[in-house]
């Protein structure tokens, strides 16, 4: 690919962006969040159409003007968001869209047969008549990687493979993509994580603000120079103070905690103290229960047994509103849907968590002044980067939402903090801020509860490490700088905390 | 830029509008120039043309504010046209229960009545889509099929006019009509209480808290469920206060025109309504406007009927290609924005 340029609204995503890949090759695209990585790759894939530049394939410029191109082309990509169909078995997603032997009325057992054939050629343990929704997230993952294989892909385009996946299970992954690399395929992996490229890739292409900073070869540099080129300045380190605040007291408490859906437990019993003035981390692969535990405590959903305690007072029945109102900041996952209303402007979405006080609104009018002042204060002391107050949220970067969201949740001390996911998507240098403000609450005694899939952020932040498996506690661990990175990964995997190291994997 | 695109694509809609308008007169064989002469003689040619347009406009003003309610809160309601019809039940059963009541308070209980009868009929389907997920689309339009029937028999029975052989009510009390404003036009009160719910429409949604959360729970309602709010419990007042703007609309026609209940008082109002309250923009003001342009629309072209010979049916189809243009305007500048972009690589 050579001097690729795209724009979004204007905006150059890509520009003038060069990545050259060799056969049997495992290439890394680095860069921080928004630096142009995947839409470059969405480029190649046929997804996007380019603004300029050239893009060659074996000798021959080539245009995609869709992945189905592409795939004929034998390059494949898998998404970060997964694009299979839940109800249908392995082998119909991985066949999906293909005519099989014996179109329209495949023969599904000899399929099969040679599906099974490709998963155990690489060791991949997923029998090709599961449903896809039996799957953990790292199942889907190989059933994505499969299925480009499976359609002969010779150069594989992986978006942060590894966001979804145990310690462990990334290892496997990476032993497949050796594996790969000797058949004499190619490989892109798209991600952020240094280590990861030092340890599998042979050659790094970095991207920062949609521009090649260097291609290197990864044998021949260093994770220092690598984060140099990434993010054009040394990472600060975030250092964490003990806990000072009054370690015996109770800010968040969960008491035997239970949440079922559709009869079906999915949530616990779970019992988990917070003290003020302290953080801890639930560590887990996405998916295994942190979303009904963020919203059974915040009371989107009902628990059906147990207690949820703020301040040492039940609100296991106490609305939503009850509980903000005696101070639960509630950071959410997704910004877009559950923070913030993207159509409306600053001023409204500062509205969203003032509506039930008096100095903003007084016997049912709104007192947009002060709602005005509040905003203008939030948006000075967050930095929060804006076109105005009157102009809606959607046109604030990721980053700026995201500070205003936190502006919004931390204004009044709330005593009990929940950060679900709170740097998801941010760059590193909001990611820096976000994580300052949270130690700043912590330090004034908030309780928090930090639910991330990151584990660097887990293990920066928090005072103890609870691992949340299938919607279970695993143990809880006191974070001394001690903590096995390897045990906590089984952990997560679902091995039980006194099973010691000789128990099979859980898969 | 942006904003001369937009005025073009306005101006484009009108040079199509009008092209379609000549086109439709050409074909019914009548003369083009004549036909827009009597059309605007019909709206601005005489005090009482022009008092039918507010006549006309009051009630898709009163059920399209009460549309936009709903809409703004992601409540869907087709269901204005029965909701009219309640509100016009109500009024009438009201007069016949206190035919002896003074204007001054015969005339605004009449209009509650008329918003009472009104929200309850939309507050039904508002229930079911809160508590159960029931598409409300479906159930309020069935609804006016089962109003405008139960009108029907109300008006044989329990409720007619026994001196009269015709299935209608017997005339309303003197308390509960509607004075007119400019004597000899038809034009009532309702205009005026039309423009107040304007203002007050305003008010609710944009100043008051209330009204900010149902705008809220309209737009995201998973955020409005993390931030507090109860989205069922404002679903349904949303759907309380659409029907009832709606009912309104109702007791203007009957206290304010007809005097009386029968059967086919309202000709699609309340689908009208939903046009009005597309063309607004679902704001209070827009509202007004569409709803003042729909009905001289209308005046117009029943004019143009008169002295020109053209069928009044063509504002129909007029009306009809400008919501379609409109709704589609925005979709095809950014397809026509992004064509450019995609011709200049």
């Amino acid at each position: 690919m050579k001097d690729i340029d795209k724009y979004f609204f204007g905006k150059a995503a890509n520009d003038k962006v060069s990545l050259e890949v060799k056969p049997g090759e495992i290439h890394a695209l680095l860069g921080e969040n928004g630096a142009g990585k995947t839409t470059l790759m969405n480029i190649l894939y046929g997804i996007y159409q380019r603004d300029g530049g050239r893009i060659t394939w074996k000798g021959e410029e080539i245009h995609f003007g869709s992945p189905r191109e592409a795939i004929d082309n034998r390059i494949g990509m898998v998404h970060q968001h997964f694009m299979l169909v839940p109800t249908l078995t392995v082998s119909q997603n991985i066949t999906l869209g293909l005519k099989s032997e014996g179109h329209p009325f495949p023969n599904r057992r000899s399929i099969d047969e040679k599906i099974r054939e490709l998963l155990s050629a690489y060791n991949v343990h997923i029998s090709p008549t599961d449903k896809v929704s039996s799957l953990s997230v790292g199942g889907e993952q190989w059933v994505e990687i499969i299925k480009l294989l499976y359609r002969n892909a010779e150069l594989l385009i992986l978006d942060e493979p590894t966001a979804v996946l145990t310690p462990q299970e990334t290892e496997r992954l990476f032993r497949v993509l050796e594996k790969l690399r000797q058949e004499g395929h190619s490989v892109i992996i798209i991600t952020h994580r240094i280590p990861e490229v030092l340890e599998i890739t042979d050659r790094v292409t970095i991207l920062r603000d949609g521009r090649n900073v260097a291609t290197v070869h990864t044998s021949e540099t260093d994770s220092v120079e690598l984060s140099h080129y990434m993010i054009g300045r040394e990472l600060k380190t975030i250092s964490r103070t003990p806990n000072t605040v009054s370690p015996q007291e109770e800010g968040l408490g969960l008491d035997e905690l239970t949440v079922e859906e559709n009869g079906r437990s999915v949530l616990g019993p779970l019992s988990l103290s917070v003290r003020k003035g302290e953080m801890i981390g639930i560590a887990g692969v996405d998916g295994n229960g942190q979303k009904y535990l963020a919203e059974a405590v915040l009371g989107v959903r009902d628990c059906s047994a147990g207690k949820v305690r703020l301040l040492g007072g039940d609100v296991s029945s106490a609305s939503i509103q009850k509980r903000k109102d005696m101070g639960l900041g509630y950071i959410a996952e997704d910004r877009q849907n559950d923070a913030l209303i993207m159509d409306m402007d600053m001023r409204e979405n500062v509205l969203l968590r003032m509506y039930s006080k008096r100095e903003y609104v007084k016997t049912g009018f709104i007192k947009y002044a002060n709602v005005d002042e509040t905003a203008k204060e939030m948006i000075e002391t967050y930095n929060i980067k804006t076109a105005g107050l009157g102009k809606p949220v959607r046109y604030l970067s990721g980053g700026n939402q995201q500070k205003l969201i936190l502006a919004r949740e931390l204004a009044g001390s709330p005593p009990v903090i929940i950060a679900f996911h709170p740097t998801r998507g941010l760059d590193i240098g909001a990611t820096e801020f976000v994580r300052q403000k949270l130690l700043e609450r912590r330090a004034s005694g908030s309780s928090i509860l930090l639910i991330s899939s990151d584990l660097d952020e887990i293990f920066a932040l928090s005072d103890r490490i609870a691992v949340l498996f299938h919607g279970k506690i695993m143990a809880v661990l006191e974070n001394d700088g001690n903590v096995d990175v390897n045990y906590l990964g089984r952990l997560m995997a679902g091995e039980s905390a006194e099973s010691g190291s000789n128990s099979r994997r859980v898969e | 830029m942006e904003r001369l695109k937009a005025a073009l694509s306005y101006i484009l809609i009108i040079v199509i509008i009008l092209s379609l308008a000549v086109v439709l007169i050409l074909s019914v064989g009548s003369d083009v120039p004549k036909s827009f002469m009597s059309f605007f003689r019909g709206i601005f040619g005489s005090l009482y043309g022009f008092s039918e347009v507010l006549v006309r406009a009051t009630p898709l003003i009163l059920a399209g504010l009460g549309v936009s309610i709903g809409f703004r809160t992601g409540f869907i309601n087709i269901g204005a046209e029965g909701q009219i019809y309640w509100g016009a039940i109500a009024v009438t059963t009201t007069a016949y229960l206190f035919p002896g009541l003074p204007a001054l308070i015969a005339i605004p209980l009449g209009i509650v009545a008329g918003f009472v009868a009104g929200g309850i009929w939309a507050l039904i389907p508002g229930y079911l889509k809160a508590r159960f997920g029931i598409s409300e689309v479906i159930n309020t339009i069935m609804f006016n099929y089962i109003a405008i029937n139960i009108l029907g028999i109300l008006v044989r029975t329990v409720l007619k006019d026994p001196e009269y052989p015709l299935p209608m009510s017997s005339k309303l009390p003197e308390g509960f009509i509607f004075p007119l404003l400019m004597y000899p036009t038809r034009l009532h009160l309702g205009f005026l209480i039309a423009l107040i719910a304007m203002v007050l429409v305003y008010v609710l949604m944009w100043k008051s808290s209330p009204g900010y959360k149902l705008r809220v729970v309209g737009l995201n309602q998973r955020a409005s469920l993390c931030s507090g709010i109860p989205v069922k419990k404002y679903i349904v007042f949303s759907s309380l206060l659409s029907g009832g703007f709606a009912g309104i609309a109702g007791v203007g026609e009957i206290a304010g025109i007809h005097y009386k209940l029968l059967e086919g008082f309202s000709p699609g109002f309340g689908y009208v309504a939903i046009i009005v309250a597309l063309l607004g923009k679902n704001n209070p003001f827009g509202v007004t406007a569409a709803g003042l342009g729909i009905a001289a629309l209308q005046v117009g072209s029943l004019s143009m009927q008169r002295q020109a010979g053209v069928p009044a049916s063509i504002s129909w189809i007029i009306m009809g290609s400008i919501v379609l243009l409109i709704l589609a305007r925005s979709t095809l500048l950014t397809f026509f924005a992004e064509k450019e972009k995609e011709e200049k690589v």
